[in-house]
């Protein structure tokens, strides 16, 4: 369950509702924010959003020019220029198609293009595997996207449609990844309300993809020239680019909050923009989850609650820019952490969010000891009860008796 | 902008004195094989001399009207022909003292003074010439269309010195004008400056520096959304043959597949030439490179270059043609149809860049390097459209030896006799399949037979 | 009023000055002030005006429209009376003052009269003038007989239309040959037996020693007793500079105007150029050649000079050149003849047949040709005798056949 509460809207218009997959919900909200382009090349489990959206185009549900290309890599670029024409766009991909997009990918942030695309997370290879993980995007969390991580079907028809905001603010202009991890969420069907369409366009305006960049022979500007290396102004000029792209991910983590408050109040729904406390208050420990998973661990906390644990959880929805405030207010609140991985970080021998907690208990000022869970790999469940073991060893962790290694829930499944 | 005109050229080397342009002269002028009549003089070749020619210049600054008193003599604004008047020529022969070429010259068998007039812009003399030694030249229309049009790169390109790319980059951009954006992968033209430095642009139009591996499908992009909004902008890429044949194949594969309204152009300097002269996919066989080096082991490069242009056509995109910058006239014409055909489809121009740098010739030469590679077949300029299919825009019958163009170039100095003859072979194979093409075209549409 | 480029003239060498300025400044003020009430022509036509070969209105060089075009003010009927250099202006006979930045000075010559008793009291025509033209043919319709005095280009010409229109033409020349500045002796000869063949009277080496009036014509006595009496008299004895009005201004002039080779005077900002200009001769001197190339090539420089065109080449020197039709016949010549030791000299021809060709060569170079009746191209020569070009390669060569020899040595140059 997602923190929702429908008590308040100033939405005019009645919205629908519709019993979807994730994929679908992802197409409907691209559909909602209307884009100029989408680009798609399928890949599982990513390919049923892109066959939502291109039967959309082919039935006039969605007046967007579809572009059919050879890859991913294709995709990336034709939309770089479909943004530096001043256009809105949309793909999705994972996996294998991320790494093979990797080249134009990295380039985005530094384009300052605000583009959203749906990563439909998947484990990588090898071994060969086409099921669910983090891993995909947990290996990009440094090239400069934003990465929001949704935990309901219902979320991702949501932060699809606010990525658009966030990404084309003008104190952000970069690009946003909305995960949603594959299987669990891609193909989990649920209901989900589809707001308005006016309601939408009312709250994202027209888009302005290409005011401080563009090919556009009425404001024609060299893009990306190339800087020179050995001291002086080349240096200086990358430096100065660097610490924009550096701010604009910073004013990210206000604009993000901003945008998810007058989500909240136009359609009702509030998400937790940053990160999200479930049960903290009172909490002596607390597990820290990410995407579909927390759905099945705040099950684990309250049955814990019933036995009388006082534990809480904290949710990451915004991973990158890190949510160091949010993250170190909350953390504030409890002396033991556990930490529930989806992916592994291969150069510490954790998980990746573990090694973020770790840094962001830093600046608490307390050395809070925390462990580290590995679960979910290649499209395995992280069931309740898989949870509760993690409750339980959390409630046990104290300094010096932690393992070096992170504990691998699904193990011995 | 003053105004340039067609005229002829004579290349002495190629004439053998036959004399047929003079009688061909008489013909058009008198009526009458008596070359006395002619107004080109083929001056006939003395001991180790070369034929000399005596014709009018059609001097931009002409003496002889000058010294004309009667106003018989005027250089003509429209077709740049030194025009006599016969009505007000008064027979004072002061303009045969103007002329240091004997371009205007008194014809005691007509009576007056006579001099070519270029026939009305169709040269009966050239029409005759079994050598070529005499050609019409018609560029000046390029110069008098384009030289007055806006350069859209900056001065101070940064190209090596005889590079032909700077040259090629800025005729394309004067025609295909503002209204354009322009993707330059990394190579040549973007390492002059073109995209520009620390900021600062090389370029009037907007203009990328998109990847080694995108740049048809990032202008497919552009081009898309600005069709999406009704703009006319033409979408252009000026990439190398790295950026079109090896790691931006893909993408420039995928982009003539979809037939995206795109204007690519390759400019093939046969390698790496922008990052220290490493092999490509169309580096041709035998070339010297600094990843396909001489030494006890290996002689260049071992395999042949890909036939890219052709590959291209295999795609059925809207356009595809060869250009050479020694051929300019022949550029400009399918520049022309590659701009239109780019409005709705994708046009392909594979453009022939000989590299003094990388090649190992002297900078000087580079445009003699250009034509002998057309000459000797080594490059072929032709043109397709799914339409038409395949057909020559300069067929060379007799081509020269391909060893007089491998001689010119340094990569080549290490060849034996062997790799040579291999090269011909397979220059003739390229030619004779070539050839076949256009017989298959010539059969589907026997009007474009040329 | 005022003009940045101010030219005197408007013949050949202003006409090309004013060109080039234009070549360098498009929008500088040019004016171009002209005695004359026509539009620009060439004295060089004026036989031909005669002879009504050309129409007067059929000889304009350039039209109104030109001088629109290239925004020049064009003045005729204009006439200088005095130039002050001090305060760079100029004075007309109309009373108007012009000040100039720059001052080009190509008012060319006016004929010369000779010293001859009685000259004052008869009627007598000159050529030099389109009016002088139209005149002289209006004389000729009513003229039976004419005296032509000098065997000058224009006195030879002109005696030819007459004979052509059936006027019985004696032609009186002090020198002993016609056309004694061009042609050797030998020349001149076929020339004058071409003339006396069409009926002319040739008499050389005779001087007009009185005139008087007779009827509407007049009686000449020449100098060895026998008289000739002609409805016509046609003076032809050459032109002297126009320099008259520049008295006083500080120019420095001798039989014409001094100019060095970017025919500059000897005053800042003052050019001459034409027939007016005396300037450096090919083979030394400051020498007036009055022919229509020199008149060209010094306006070009001078022009250029006037407008700050740092390429201008100095002048070459003059060379002596014409080309002559008479009678459906050609004679050329380009450059002097021998004028002492150390010149070859080739003749060659038949005079019998009227064809003749003459050569002379210094060390191995090319001083003078000339030819009746076997073309060559004087442009070529000219260029062989100014560029020096050795000839001795080809020496032989070149006196079988000048004209093919020279066209190939030019053609070698062009490449």
């Amino acid at each position: 369950m997602t923190a929702v509460t429908d008590t308040s809207r100033s939405a005019s218009n009645k919205p629908s509702f519709v019993v979807c997959e994730g994929n679908e919900a992802a197409a409907i909200g691209v559909g909602l924010a209307r884009p100029d382009v989408v680009a798609v090349y399928p890949i599982t489990p990513q390919s049923s959003l892109v066959e939502h959206l291109s039967q959309m185009i082919a039935d006039g549900r969605l007046q967007a020019d579809l572009m059919n290309v050879e890859g991913e890599h294709a995709v990336m670029c034709g939309l770089q220029g479909v943004a530096l024409a001043g256009g809105r766009t949309f793909t999705a991909t994972c996996g294998p198609g991320l790494a093979f997009m990797f080249e134009p990918y990295v380039r985005t942030p530094g384009l300052r293009l605000p583009m959203v695309a749906s990563l439909v997370t998947r484990d990588l290879l090898t071994p060969q595997c086409v099921w669910g993980g983090q891993q995909d995007a947990m290996v990009v969390r440094e090239a400069g996207w934003i990465q929001m991580y949704c935990e309901t079907v219902q979320e991702i028809l949501d932060s699809t449609v606010m990525a658009y905001k966030i990404a084309e603010h003008r104190d952000v202009m970069l690009p946003i990844n909305v995960c949603h991890d594959g299987n669990y969420l891609s193909f989990g069907v649920t209901r989900v309300e589809v707001p308005d369409q006016q309601d939408v366009d009312e709250f994202l305006g027209p888009p302005n993809t290409n005011w401080h960049i563009a090919l556009d022979p009425l404001r024609p500007m060299g893009v990306d020239p190339l800087t020179g290396g050995a001291g002086g102004a080349g240096p200086r000029n990358f430096v100065r680019y660097r610490k924009g792209q550096v701010r604009g991910m910073q004013n990210a983590l206000r604009v993000i909050r901003e945008v998810h408050a007058a989500w909240g109040e136009r359609f009702g729904r509030y998400h937790a923009p940053l990160v999200e406390e479930y049960r903290l208050d009172d909490a002596d420990y607390a597990l820290v989850t990410i995407g579909s998973m927390t759905g099945a661990a705040k099950d684990a906390i309250d049955i814990a609650r019933d036995k009388g644990e006082a534990v809480g959880l904290i949710k990451i929805k915004t991973f990158r820019p890190f949510p160091l405030e949010a993250m170190v207010a909350a953390l504030a609140k409890v002396k033991r952490i556990g930490v529930v991985d989806r992916s592994v970080s291969f150069g510490w021998n954790c998980g990746p969010l573990y090694q973020d907690t770790l840094g962001a208990i830093y600046h608490t000022g307390r050395a809070i000891p925390a462990i580290s869970f590995i679960g979910g790999l290649a499209g395995a469940d992280i069931t309740v009860e898989h949870f509760a073991r993690a409750i339980a060893l959390t409630r046990e962790a104290e300094w010096g008796r932690i393992s070096s290694e992170p504990v691998w829930l699904n193990e011995n499944d | 902008m003053g105004k340039c005109f067609s005229t002829l050229q004579f290349h002495t080397s190629r004439c053998d004195g036959c004399g047929d342009c003079m009688t061909a002269c008489a013909q058009a002028k008198a009526n009458t094989d008596d070359q006395a009549y002619s107004r080109i003089h083929i001056l006939p070749k003395t001991a180790g001399e070369v034929v000399e020619l005596a014709l009018c210049r059609q001097c931009a600054d002409p003496i002889c009207v000058m010294n004309c008193p009667s106003g018989a003599l005027s250089k003509n604004g429209d077709t740049g022909v030194i025009d006599w008047a016969e009505s007000k020529c008064v027979n004072c022969l002061l303009c045969t003292a103007g002329c240091a070429y004997a371009g205007i010259v008194y014809e005691a068998k007509v009576g007056h003074v006579a001099k070519c007039d270029l026939c009305d812009g169709d040269p009966a003399c050239v029409k005759v010439c079994p050598s070529e030694a005499i050609e019409y030249r018609t560029a000046a229309r390029i110069f008098n269309a384009y030289a007055g049009k806006e350069d859209m790169f900056c001065r101070g390109l940064s190209a090596c010195h005889g590079c032909n790319s700077e040259l090629l980059i800025r005729h394309t951009m004067r025609m295909v004008g503002p209204d354009s954006v322009v993707a330059a992968p990394p190579g040549c033209i973007p390492g002059m400056g073109t995209v520009g430095y620390n900021g600062q642009t090389g370029a009037k139009v907007p203009i990328f520096h998109s990847l080694l591996t995108n740049t048809a499908t990032m202008l497919a992009g552009v081009k898309m959304q600005y069709n999406r909004v009704g703009r006319d902008v033409t979408a252009i890429a000026l990439a190398g043959d790295g950026g079109t044949s090896d790691a931006g194949f893909q993408s420039v594969s995928g982009a003539a597949e979809r037939n995206d309204p795109i204007l690519f152009i390759c400019v093939d300097n046969e390698g790496y030439m922008n990052t220290g002269m490493q092999s490509s996919g169309v580096t041709p066989y035998g070339s010297w490179t600094s990843t396909t080096p001489v030494g006890g082991q290996m002689q260049g490069k071992r395999t042949e270059a890909k036939n890219l242009p052709i590959i291209m056509t295999m795609h059925n995109c809207s356009y595809v043609a060869t250009a050479s910058t020694a051929f300019l006239e022949d550029y400009y014409a399918k520049l022309e149809k590659a701009i239109k055909v780019a409005k709705t489809g994708m046009a392909y121009l594979h453009v022939h860049a000989p590299c003094p740098t990388g090649w190992r010739f002297p900078s000087g030469i580079t445009t003699e390097v250009c034509r002998m590679q057309v000459r000797t077949n080594f490059v072929a300029l032709w043109e397709y459209d799914p339409e038409n299919g395949l057909r020559f825009t300069h067929p060379v019958d007799r081509p020269e030896p391909v060893a007089d163009y491998l001689k010119m170039i340094g990569k080549y100095r290490h060849l034996s006799e062997e790799q040579i003859a291999h090269i011909q072979r397979t220059v003739d194979e390229k030619i004779t399949y070539l050839r076949q093409l256009t017989v298959m075209a010539a059969t589907r549409h026997p009007a474009s037979v040329h | 009023m005022r003009s940045k480029y101010m030219i005197v003239g408007s013949s050949h060498a202003a006409l090309e000055a004013a060109t080039a300025i234009r070549l360098i400044d498009a929008d500088g003020t040019l004016t171009l002030l002209t005695r004359d009430a026509h539009l620009p022509y060439s004295p060089t036509i004026l036989p031909y005006v005669v002879s009504g070969r050309s129409q007067p209105d059929n000889v304009v060089l350039r039209d109104q429209a030109y001088f629109n075009d290239n925004a020049i003010v064009f003045v005729p009927g204009a006439t200088v009376v005095s130039i002050d250099p001090a305060q760079s202006s100029l004075r007309l006979a109309s009373g108007d003052t012009w000040r100039y930045d720059r001052l080009l000075i190509a008012t060319g010559a006016a004929p010369m009269l000779p010293p001859v008793r009685g000259l004052t009291d008869v009627p007598f025509h000159v050529l030099r003038s389109l009016d002088d033209a139209i005149n002289l043919r209006q004389a000729m319709g009513q003229a039976r007989s004419a005296i032509v005095l000098g065997a000058g280009l224009i006195g030879m010409h002109t005696a030819e239309n007459m004979a052509k229109a059936d006027i019985a033409v004696t032609v009186v020349e002090l020198q002993s040959h016609a056309l004694a500045g061009y042609f050797e002796p030998r020349a001149s000869a076929i020339i004058e037996r071409t003339f006396a063949r069409n009926g002319i009277s040739m008499l050389m080496g005779q001087t007009l020693r009185s005139v008087e009036r007779k009827g509407d014509g007049c009686l000449a006595t020449l100098a060895d007793g026998q008289t000739i009496a002609a409805d016509l008299l046609l003076l032809c004895t050459g032109v002297k500079p126009n320099i008259g009005f520049l008295n006083g201004s500080g120019i420095e002039v001798d039989t014409g105007i001094l100019v060095d080779d970017l025919m500059r005077t000897n005053l800042p900002n003052i050019w001459a150029a034409g027939d007016v200009a005396q300037a450096r001769g090919f083979w030394g001197g400051k020498v007036i050649n009055g022919i229509l190339p020199n008149a060209v090539g010094q306006g070009r420089i001078a022009g250029l000079g006037m407008a700050d065109d740092a390429g201008v080449t100095p002048f070459a020197g003059v060379v002596p050149l014409n080309t002559y039709s008479f009678f459906g016949q050609q004679a050329i010549s380009v450059g002097r003849g021998s004028t002492g030791s150390g010149f070859e000299i080739e003749e060659c021809g038949n005079e019998a047949d009227g064809v003749y060709r003459h050569i002379v060569l210094k060390d191995g170079q090319l001083v003078g040709i000339a030819t009746i009746n076997d073309f060559i191209d004087a442009g070529i020569m000219w260029q062989l005798i100014l560029r020096g070009t050795d000839l001795s390669p080809v020496k032989a060569e070149f006196i079988a056949n000048p004209q093919l020899t020279g066209r190939r040595l030019m053609s070698q140059t062009w490449r």
